[in-house]
């Protein structure tokens, strides 16, 4: 029974997840909540990439929203029928996963060296830039447009898209505990811990920082290209700006920077709250488009929660809802 | 035999301030050798230099014969060049990326007529011709990936890492565990360079990952029970006692393999008997094979333990002998105490300037 504990709350929320379209059927249209999970599972994957840099290694990122831009247009050119390539989707996925990768370590390779904030600078100014360029590169991105048709991961609706997300996002749980359970993951969080020390035990702290930069980023592609398949289109540039890398980490600081469990609780409060909840309410109320005054509409209440779950959070929980298990 | 450790004629100056003033001394095998000196007299800056912290502005370490730094050989250049190209490569493609797009796929895609891939290529290699276009990144590219390479080489060309990978362990004066991670956890930290296996045997626990795991953890629990903290393998290291966080970092040190071993002020706010304690664990290591190098205030601890001692005053190295010989050293007693009990810069300030009295 002492060994089974670890797993046992783990078990029931996979459980719930996969029971949950079950009791989404019984439940009145106003409150089904199953077709807007898998947008949740995808956030939950980036926020994991997000995790390995920030909460394992302890280097702020402020751009992950570009690594999930940079595999969403991957899949999409990859994909698409407007383009000759049409690799098919799971190579797609291969090849978002590949390039997002190799844009992190670009990315890391000059910038490994800054410390802190010199760092989150330039992450976010890669962010930026990544945003801008595919905005501008008319002829490869389509420019504001976006790319589209992008075919889905898998076919048909419902059921089979949500069972599929939960599966990728069982996979990057996973792949995370499996990395953090290792000679890497504990390099990387010595790294955290004291940096000076870490290279005093013959820690290469550079290599495994752009290691760090490097898996981040190839679980925000996989997210990236999940998204756009679930979008059928690779959604247009600017809707991958600052402020979703942001919601991504206040996800992960209001669960529990480092922590898995935590990661995840933390996407579905703050994404779930402003995707799902906020949303029915608006609906529930009539508040939307032009028969609410802006102010009174819950769907444009998001940053105020944010901001008030970020306030509350640092005054009374600093470590978050779930923090990290001291000892593994 | 060549020492395990040469320190020939180091200095280090911190801008006009010298924390060590051309130190040379030898640490054979199986020696255990004390640093002593009195508070300021440059004993960690002397550690921080040995382990590649900072670089010494002059002089050289020695460890088992060779300088620790990345040598420059062919193939390191070769690897810049690559880089360079690369760079220069991929700028060349970035800035031509719309135009060749546009011609090399957007004006040959007519479906359902199936995609001339031969056509694209040609049309690809038709726009990197070169012109002033694609010609200036790729120059500017490669001068700069060359530049990038060869910086980052040079930044990580030495450094504590190779100096640990070299097989020097060592612990600090003010404790440096990593405070929220178990005993176990730091001994597998400090085990780092010995264990094999990469990301991708960790990611699908692959056999290697698996062997390394259970390989390691026998490993740790021995060098905790070495140090005396085999029931604690699992406490966070940060809720040990004092005396005992000091140990858990010499069983930290050790899981390097170490062929030298630096202790720095390992007696620290320890009591007589933790000293005694101590005094064995360094013996026992020495025993294991690993050349010991240690800082300490606590003479009895220095006394008791130590094969040769060198004494550090003021950066310069004052004296170097057995204990006996340095108990009965008039300089080192001088430095300690001062001359007639005056402390020695008072007097080196009124009796020296011999002008002002002459």
């Amino acid at each position: 029974m002492e060994r089974l504990r670890p797993w046992l709350v783990p078990a029931a929320a996979l459980l719930f997840a996969v029971i949950l379209p079950v009791i989404d059927r019984t439940l009145p249209s106003a409150l089904s909540i199953a077709g807007l999970m898998p947008g949740l599972m995808v956030f939950a994957i980036v926020a994991l990439g997000l995790n390995l840099v920030t909460g394992f290694t302890g280097l702020l990122h402020l751009g992950v929203a570009a690594f999930m831009a940079i595999g969403a247009y991957t899949y999409a050119i990859a994909t698409s029928p407007v383009y000759p390539f049409q690799i098919g989707p799971w190579p797609g996925v291969f090849l978002a996963i590949v390039v997002t990768a190799a844009s992190g370590l670009a990315l890391g390779l000059p910038a490994v060296r800054l410390r802190g904030d010199y760092l989150a600078i330039v992450t976010l100014g890669f962010g930026e830039f990544v945003q801008d360029t595919l905005r501008n590169l008319d002829p490869v991105t389509k420019g504001t447009m976006g790319i589209n048709p992008v075919p889905p991961l898998i076919s048909g609706h419902g059921l089979s898209t949500y069972y599929l997300y939960l599966g990728l996002l069982v996979l990057a749980i996973l792949a995370s505990r499996n990395l953090r359970d290792s000679r890497l993951g504990r390099a990387w969080r010595a790294i955290r811990a004291d940096e000076l020390a870490a290279r005093s035990m013959g820690i290469g702290v550079a290599r495994l920082k752009l290691a760090a930069m490097a898996a981040g980023a190839a679980l925000c592609g996989l997210g990236g290209a999940a998204w756009s398949a679930l979008q059928g289109s690779s959604v247009e540039p600017g809707s991958y700006d600052f402020q979703l890398s942001i919601g991504v980490l206040c996800a992960v600081i209001v669960g529990g920077l480092g922590s898995l469990p935590g990661v995840v609780v933390g996407v579905l409060l703050m994404f779930g709250l402003n995707q799902i909840v906020l949303v029915k309410l608006s609906n529930a109320f009539g508040l939307t488009g032009a028969n609410a005054a802006v102010w009174a509409q819950p769907t444009n209440w998001k940053y105020l929660v944010f901001g008030l779950a970020l306030v509350l959070m640092m005054r009374f929980r600093p470590e978050g809802l779930w923090p990290e298990e001291k000892s593994p | 035999m060549t020492a395990v450790l040469e320190v020939q004629d180091v200095t280090l100056r911190f801008g006009g301030l010298t924390a060590i003033d051309g130190v040379s001394f030898q640490v054979a095998q199986g020696q255990i050798l004390a640093v002593i000196g009195p508070n300021g007299a440059g004993k960690t800056s002397l550690f921080n230099t040995i382990t590649g912290i900072y670089p010494p502005t002059h002089g050289r370490v020695l460890i088992g014969g060779r300088e620790i730094a990345r040598s420059l050989t062919r193939r390191t250049v070769w690897g810049w060049i690559a880089a360079g190209v690369g760079t220069g490569v991929v700028a060349s493609l970035g800035v031509n990326l719309a135009d060749l797009w546009t011609h090399g796929i957007n004006d040959l895609f007519a479906p359902p007529r199936p995609f001339p891939w031969f056509q694209a290529l040609a049309a690809v290699f038709q726009g990197l011709a070169p012109t002033v276009w694609t010609a200036t990144p790729f120059l500017l590219g490669t001068v700069a990936g060359i530049a990038g390479a060869a910086s980052l080489w040079h930044s990580s060309r030495r450094g504590p890492d190779l100096v640990a990978r070299a097989g020097v362990g060592r612990t600090f004066q003010n404790i440096r565990l990593f405070r929220s991670a178990s005993c176990l956890d730091n001994v597998l930290v400090g085990m780092h360079p010995r264990l094999t296996s990469r990301w991708i045997d960790a990611l699908f626990r692959l056999r290697r990952h698996r062997v390394d795991t259970a390989e390691g953890t026998a490993k740790a629990r021995e060098l905790l029970a070495l140090v005396g903290l085999e029931d604690q393998a699992h406490r966070p290291a940060g809720e040990l006692p004092y005396g005992h966080q000091r140990r858990l970092e010499i069983a930290r040190a050790l899981a390097l393999d170490p062929t030298l071993l630096l202790l720095d002020e390992p007696a620290a706010g320890m009591n007589p008997t933790e000293g005694r304690e101590l005094t064995a664990l360094i013996r026992r290591i020495r025993d294991r094979g690993t050349t010991c190098l240690l800082i300490e205030h606590d003479m009895a601890v220095v006394m008791e333990v130590s094969d040769r001692i060198v004494v550090l005053h003021y950066g310069r190295r004052i004296a170097e002998g057995t204990p006996a010989e340095i108990r009965a050293d008039p300089r080192v007693i001088e430095a300690y105490l001062g001359r007639d009990g005056i402390p020695s810069r008072v007097q080196t300030a009124t009796v020296a300037p011999g002008v002002r009295h002459g």
